[in-house]
């Protein structure tokens, strides 16, 4: 018999397992029986196979349904063989993989507060090394007592949380055992560490809105300029950045400028904002009333902590100066900055960030960090959610020095 | 202390040479290095496996020293192996370096004491750990891969059992 010709071959043959064959469907159990089920076999369910840790963000591959985590499955993918890391079924790129958010939801069902179980777990992980391996005695002892500071700090910071989802990731990347230059600090200065990835970004993105009611719940709240914090260390380290304006937000040749700037890393966005707002309204002035070179000399000298210092020189000789640039007015709320993160979204970044940690959460990688601006808007809601990823910058020529 | 007669501008540029290659990707990646095989070590030592066992070696939780007991019933039994780890900072992506540090008389095991097998090389999964190298390597002992031999005459000698066990025996050494 053939095949009739103008029905399509299947393009999708299903392989099934022996299993799969001969296994009889399981009943769902709707009358409300209770099931119970051991924290072991439950950790089992809901542990990444590759990390060991509780799923976050899960994937399911499409054909063999196992799950990972999806940072593990993909650098797995990236770095091995293209196969299911559990079975190995042929896994040929991401598409192979989907998102399962019904599992993400279930999970933060079971444990609301992602944190505080790993927390519990590293402190057991802690006994664990102390009470067998003496050499590390020191070494577990020095980690035990930042863990327990950091815990001290979600604990009296729960009351002012606004949602547990939102520690989560938070909560987790500050677990990150990195240097401890910013680990004592790093907790107070960010209420809520933005490391969320785009759809849990929810929260934190509408932040700097809230702040400029002055009503936000923010640490920065009362005072315009964020004080500078200092790090017990010695000197600081530094940071370069390339800083261009939101090609969604900013039209037309308005300061369309690509900047490089070179800082110290424990400068906040705020600074950042601040140090922006000033070079704009000197450049405002230097095309408006034609003081190029008085402009010049204040620009060169001018640097994120100067600023304040910059504006009160300026404005007792500021004559007529166009509305936007007089240099008293200048403030950190005048300009939102952004960076584009994984999926090519802008997110909006909260002005007490310090930039060393806008780079641990957001960057990671070994370039200089890429941030973006646009003017803030009092009314409508910046767009964040554009879908058009940024156009790719030429390559960057070397940071000039600016602080 | 071994800096003290070092030039101090040389050790200064080395610290900050120091400090901001661990401030990128290297620290992040690191410490889930470092959580992962913590939680492996956990479950290690909560299974209670016969016959295996790993610890790290000193407080570097990326080099282990594992032991192996060769299982009934085969020609290792009675003798017990210890094994090197060391683990590169992509794992689990990439495999750990296995490496029999007491020698050993094995088909696949060569003279230096590195191991021949295939999940250890390119059939490595993200999800072998500790405890399935181990378990792989023991099983590896009682039945040798003797198409691909590293030591031939352990191969050639495999036929005969008790010759090959006699042998083993008589030149095992700890």
């Amino acid at each position: 018999m053939a095949a009739p010709v103008n029905i399509q071959t299947p393009s999708k043959t299903w392989e099934l397992s022996l299993y799969e064959l001969h296994r009889s469907p399981q009943e769902a159990i709707m009358d409300g029986t209770e099931v119970a089920v051991s924290p072991r076999s439950l950790h089992s369910e809901l542990m990444c196979p590759i990390c060991l840790d509780m799923l976050k963000n899960t994937m399911t591959t499409k054909e063999c349904l196992h799950r990972f985590c999806s940072d593990c499955i993909v650098t797995a993918l990236r770095s091995g063989n293209k196969e299911c890391p559990t079975c190995r079924k042929k896994l040929v790129s991401r598409r192979s993989l989907r998102r399962d958010s019904n599992f993400d939801a279930l999970i933060s069902k079971i444990y609301p507060s992602r944190d505080e179980y790993e927390a519990h777990q590293r402190r057991v992980l802690d006994r664990l090394n102390r009470l067998h391996n003496k050499e590390a005695l020191s070494s577990s002892i020095e980690e035990g007592l930042r863990q327990q500071a950091r815990y001290r700090n979600h604990r009296v910071k729960k009351p002012t949380q606004e949602s547990d989802n939102t520690t989560f990731s938070g909560g987790e990347d500050n677990g990150d055992t990195r240097s401890h230059l910013s680990h004592d600090s790093a907790p107070s200065q960010t209420p809520h560490p933005c490391g969320q990835t785009p759809s849990e970004a929810g929260p934190s993105r509408k932040r700097p809105r809230v702040s400029d009611d002055g009503s936000g719940p923010e640490a920065d709240s009362g005072s315009p300029t964020p004080p500078l914090r200092h790090h017990k260390e010695g000197p600081a380290s530094e940071i370069e950045l390339v800083f261009r304006p939101h090609p969604q937000l900013v039209h037309g040749q308005d300061y369309n400028q690509t900047r490089y700037v070179k800082t110290t890393a424990n400068a906040t966005v705020d600074h950042l904002s601040k140090y922006l707002a000033l070079r704009i309204a000197l450049e405002d002035r230097r095309t408006n009333s034609e003081t190029e070179d008085r402009a010049k000399e204040e620009g060169g000298g001018a640097e994120d902590r100067g600023a304040e210092g910059g504006s009160g020189g300026e404005s007792g000789r500021a004559a007529g100066s166009g509305e936007g640039s007089s240099l008293s007015n200048i403030s950190e709320k005048q300009y939102t900055i952004y960076i584009m993160t994984r999926g090519g979204q802008f997110s909006t970044l909260n002005g007490s960030l310090t930039l060393e940690l806008v780079n641990e959460k957001y960057w990671k990688v070994r370039k200089p960090l890429e941030l973006y601006y646009a003017p803030t808007k009092d009314q409508q809601q910046p767009q964040q959610k554009s879908p058009l990823p940024a156009p790719h910058p030429p390559p960057p020529p070397p940071p000039q020095r600016e602080g | 202390m071994a800096s003290q007669n070092m030039d101090p501008a040389a050790a200064a540029a080395s610290n900050t040479a120091a400090l901001k290659g661990s401030e990128s990707s290297g620290s992040a990646a690191r410490s889930s290095v470092s959580k992962r095989l913590q939680q492996e070590l956990m479950t290690l030592m909560m299974s209670g496996d016969k016959g295996i066992s790993a610890f790290p070696e000193s407080d570097n939780l990326f080099k282990w020293v594992g032991t192996i007991d060769g299982a009934q019933g085969t020609v290792y039994e009675g003798l017990r192996y210890r094994l090197s780890l060391d683990f590169p900072a992509g794992y689990p992506y990439q495999a750990p370096r296995v490496k029999f540090v007491t020698p050993c008389f094995h088909p696949n095991v060569d003279e230096q004491g590195f191991i021949c097998l295939d999940i250890l090389k390119d059939k490595w999964s993200a999800l072998y750990d500790v405890r399935s190298i181990l378990l792989s390597i023991q099983s590896l002992l009682g039945e040798p891969n003797n198409e691909s031999p590293l030591n031939t005459a352990a191969a050639e000698l495999w036929e005969d059992q008790e010759a090959f066990k006699t042998h083993l025996h008589s030149t095992f050494q700890k």
